[in-house]
């Protein structure tokens, strides 16, 4: 029987590993992607969202690059994958509305005990970069003026490859380091028409386009301590810069940006049996990539999130831990010279699916989360589900 | 990764191999009832919608376009007109003229088809059968003419002839009525030698299309004989100061059937070629630029994309000058020319297709073969027919922005060579005996090279 249940985990575990391989780079949506180099993809599971979590200081493992000491508390092989369908609304000041939606994968992961400890491969979001957007000209070719419609559109991400081993030093403190590069392209591409919208004439488009490869290395240190009835920690990543290489038919420039230093804090207290409240924060001073931009404003990215969760709820016969928490954190990037906000209110549950001897060997994590971007000019109210699936013992 | 295809593939792994399943043991049903439900969740969100952003100020640079206009010195080199493409007889359809604009002759010649041989007709009984024993008793030459093309509003007489020399209908002109290799043999009299004269006609314009001769049966029974090259009908204009289009004929037949001899039967019998002839054959214009005619007229000229453009304001403010033109600025690229009045014995009375071709090979003009048409429209660059009569001066543009981007870069996108040398031609060659007429270089109106040029500041990271 144990055999049995070795042979079919591992097949899950390859069948995970299959899906990481395949996987691209991940990133979500807003229209905030326009400002600056884009809107930032926290690279967490269901958990993490559904409590409001910055990504680290919670109970049990974790396979979240932002928490490299909760990688030893693993303890088993273990495999995750997120997916994250959104859907967003939005209205600015000058009386434009629309909805847009999308689905993003920001977290793909394998994590495997080695030497001890446990090493991780993950492939985690950074940047979401896509956009579109059009500018309707006249311009005078002669013979009076002519329609001209510029589409830009922008589509590419930052994301970031990591390898990362941790390893608990004692039974009540871990600690972890992941070494992460930056990877992605950015395709920027401007198509210039003539003419009425629809109207084949004869002047053809002119397109100007640029398309660059990101590059760059993070390293992440973390350590996580467990006392009586708390887990307390942190981590501390440390960016290189980041480098847009030009691609060799590409007219603009090479460019380098320089990431900040972010720091994370989290810690969970167990109240009770059946109660955990969790609260985490994240310091990153963006605002020092300013100098590198040459449009939008780079603003500070720090924030804080906070969350409860009761772990004795059951749903159909399973354990199904109910989590709710709040999110507030700084977008780095913004149109206008003004700090703009990411609120959420978010609330998820937990399914159990099989657990064999205290370790989850498959399980899901649900959250639903509410929350608004706001700047002067624009509000975005999105709905955004995140949904990961966590299988073990492979 | 798109999300459908990853749900589906961890669904489809899980339900297909069934040591999978037992991961979950006595779980099973719960686990893949559990992915199901989740799956619309997915599934709804998997609709990807790029976010149009709603500030301009998230276009990067703005390009600036200009319209440049290159003198045909800059650009342009080797004009040469050619002639002697195809003949008459491919239009299919004829030319009358008597000293129209002093100096156009032209005459039609036609060669007969065979006559129907047999006829169903009711017999003395009554009973409709065919019947192969036709006596003919006469007929009409009926001719159709194009009122619109014609010169004449008035009536005009016609004179119709027997030929009475073997002609080629391929070859045959004013001066020749064979003109093979090896084999030319001039008209006994220039302009068809000597007809017999089968009667006159007259043809009234605003009575209708048709001109009617009538024929004896004599003269119908000679042009029986199909194999005959000296058989064959001309038509004359006989009043000076026209030019009649002929658009087609066909010979009427009364024939009296030996099944029924009380009645009179109408066959009709049609033309198996025409060609026409004329005089005088037009030189080819020392200074300027002809397309069309019969047989057809090319222009050749050698043709340089510059790839430096300087002395443009608005282009200089956004970009260093001078300024090297890449093949992606350039937007919309055309040939100018100028129409001027042509000759008015050949002057067109209808529109003149243009149409434009890469030369491959010029060293063997005027036999080089020519690559596909640069011309979007499969019928060619209409233009007017007034823009060579009393509207000549006309600015004709016959745009290329595709051959003008390959010949800048040197090849197409297939990597073959770009050629330097473009022909002038009509669509369908010959069309007609008009032709079509432009400025030449070195004249007030020598062709020019009209480009739109959009320049942009290069694209750059944020």
């Amino acid at each position: 029987m144990t055999r049995l249940w070795m042979t079919s985990a591992r097949v899950a575990g390859f069948l995970l590993l299959a899906l990481t391989s395949t996987a691209t780079p991940a990133y979500t949506q807003s229209l905030f992607n326009a400002a600056g180099l884009g809107t930032p993809v926290d690279a967490l599971d269901g958990r993490a969202r559904a409590l409001g979590s910055i990504g680290i200081g919670l109970t049990g493992g974790s396979m979240m690059q932002t928490d490299p000491g909760g990688l030893a508390r693993l303890e088993i092989s273990t495999g995750i994958m997120a997916a994250s369908p959104s859907w967003i609304d939005y209205s600015a000041s000058n009386s434009r509305s629309g909805t847009f939606k999308g689905n993003r994968f920001p977290l793909l992961g394998i994590a495997y005990p080695v030497l001890g400890g446990m090493a991780a491969i993950q492939i985690s979001s950074v940047l979401d970069q896509t956009y579109e957007v059009t500018r309707i000209g006249e311009t005078d070719l002669g013979d009076g003026p002519v329609r001209t419609s510029d589409a830009f559109t922008q589509d590419g991400s930052v994301s970031n490859v990591n390898l990362g081993f941790s390893r608990a030093l004692t039974d009540w403190f871990a600690t972890g380091l992941t070494v992460g590069r930056f990877a992605g392209n950015l395709d920027r591409t401007l198509v210039r028409a003539y003419g009425e919208e629809g109207v084949a004439g004869n002047v053809d488009t002119y397109v100007e386009s640029g398309v660059w490869s990101w590059t760059g290395w993070s390293l992440t240190a973390g350590a996580s301590a467990d006392f009586e009835s708390l887990r307390v920690a942190a981590s501390v990543q440390v960016p290189s810069e980041l480098s847009g290489t030009a691609a060799a038919d590409t007219r603009g420039s090479d460019r380098s940006f320089s990431i900040p230093v972010q720091y994370r804090v989290g810690a969970t207290a167990v109240l009770g049996p059946s109660i955990q409240v969790h609260g985490s924060a994240v310091f990153a001073d963006w605002s020092k990539m300013q100098d590198d931009l040459s449009s939008g404003y780079a603003k500070s990215g720090s924030g804080y999130g906070m969350g409860i969760e009761l772990s004795r709820a059951r749903l159909l016969g399973k354990d199904a831990p109910l989590r709710f928490g709040f999110r507030q954190t700084g977008l780095p990037f913004a149109f206008e010279d003004e700090s703009v906000k990411e609120r959420i209110l978010s609330g998820g549950l937990g399914l159990v699916l099989n657990e064999t001897a205290g370790f989850v060997l498959a399980g899901v994590d649900l959250a639903i989360e509410r929350g608004r971007r706001s700047s002067a000019n624009l509000t975005e109210n999105f709905w955004r589900a995140t949904l990961s699936l966590q299988t073990s013992g492979f | 990764m798109d999300g459908r295809k990853l749900v589906s593939t961890v669904l489809y792994q899980l339900l297909r191999k069934k040591k999978s399943l037992r991961v979950f043991g006595e779980h099973r049903r719960f686990v893949v009832l559990t992915m199901l439900g989740l799956l619309p969740l997915i599934t709804i969100g998997c609709q990807e919608q790029i976010p149009v952003a709603l500030d301009d100020q998230a276009v990067p640079g703005v390009p600036v376009s200009v319209t440049v206009e290159i003198p045909w010195t800059s650009f342009g080199s080797n004009v040469e007109v050619f002639g002697g493409y195809g003949s008459a007889e491919e239009i299919g359809s004829g030319v009358l003229a008597e000293d129209f604009a002093g100096t156009l002759n032209a005459r039609t010649l036609m060669r007969i088809g065979a006559y129907p041989r047999i006829a169903t007709v009711r017999d003395t009984t009554g009973a409709s059968r065919p019947d192969s024993t036709l006596t003919i008793l006469g007929g009409r030459f009926v001719a159709f003419f194009d009122t619109i093309a014609s010169t004449n509003t008035n009536p005009v007489r016609l004179a119709l002839g027997a030929t009475t020399e073997a002609w080629d209908m391929a070859t045959t002109s004013w001066t020749y009525a064979v003109d093979t290799i090896n084999d030319q043999r001039p008209w006994t009299e220039a302009g068809g030698g000597v007809v017999t004269p089968l009667g006159e006609a007259i043809w009234d314009p605003s009575l209708g299309d048709t001109a009617v001769f009538v024929l004896d049966s004599v003269q119908l029974a000679e042009w029986s004989d199909t194999t005959d090259l000296s058989i064959g009908a001309r038509i004359d204009i006989i009043d000076p100061g026209h030019r009649l289009a002929l658009n087609a004929a066909l010979i009427r037949l009364d024939a009296r059937p030996s099944s029924n001899p009380d009645t009179i039967i109408e066959l009709t019998a049609l033309t198996s070629g025409s060609t026409f002839i004329y005089s005088p054959f037009p030189e080819p214009p020392p200074d300027g630029v002809r397309i069309g005619g019969a047989p057809s007229w090319r222009t050749i000229l050698d043709l340089q994309i510059p790839s430096v453009i300087d002395d443009v304001p608005e282009l200089c403010a956004v970009v260093s000058c001078p300024h090297s033109l890449s093949p992606g600025e350039i937007s919309y690229a055309a040939l100018v020319l100028t129409s001027r009045t042509t000759e008015l014995a050949f002057q067109p009375t209808d529109s003149i297709r243009l149409d434009v071709r890469p030369v491959l090979d010029r060293a063997v003009m005027p036999k080089s073969p020519l690559g596909v048409s640069l011309i979007a429209n499969p019928f060619g660059r209409s233009v007017s027919p007034e823009a060579f009569g009393g509207s000549s001066g006309l600015e004709i543009e016959i745009p290329f922005t595709g051959y003008a981007r390959d010949r800048l870069r040197g090849k197409d996108a297939s990597g073959d060579p770009t050629p330097g040398t473009l022909a002038l031609l009509s669509v369908i060659e010959p069309f007609s005996i008009t032709f079509a007429s432009f400025e030449g270089p070195s004249s007030a109106g020598e062709p020019f090279l009209r480009l739109i040029v959009t320049v942009g500041p290069p694209v750059e990271l944020p």
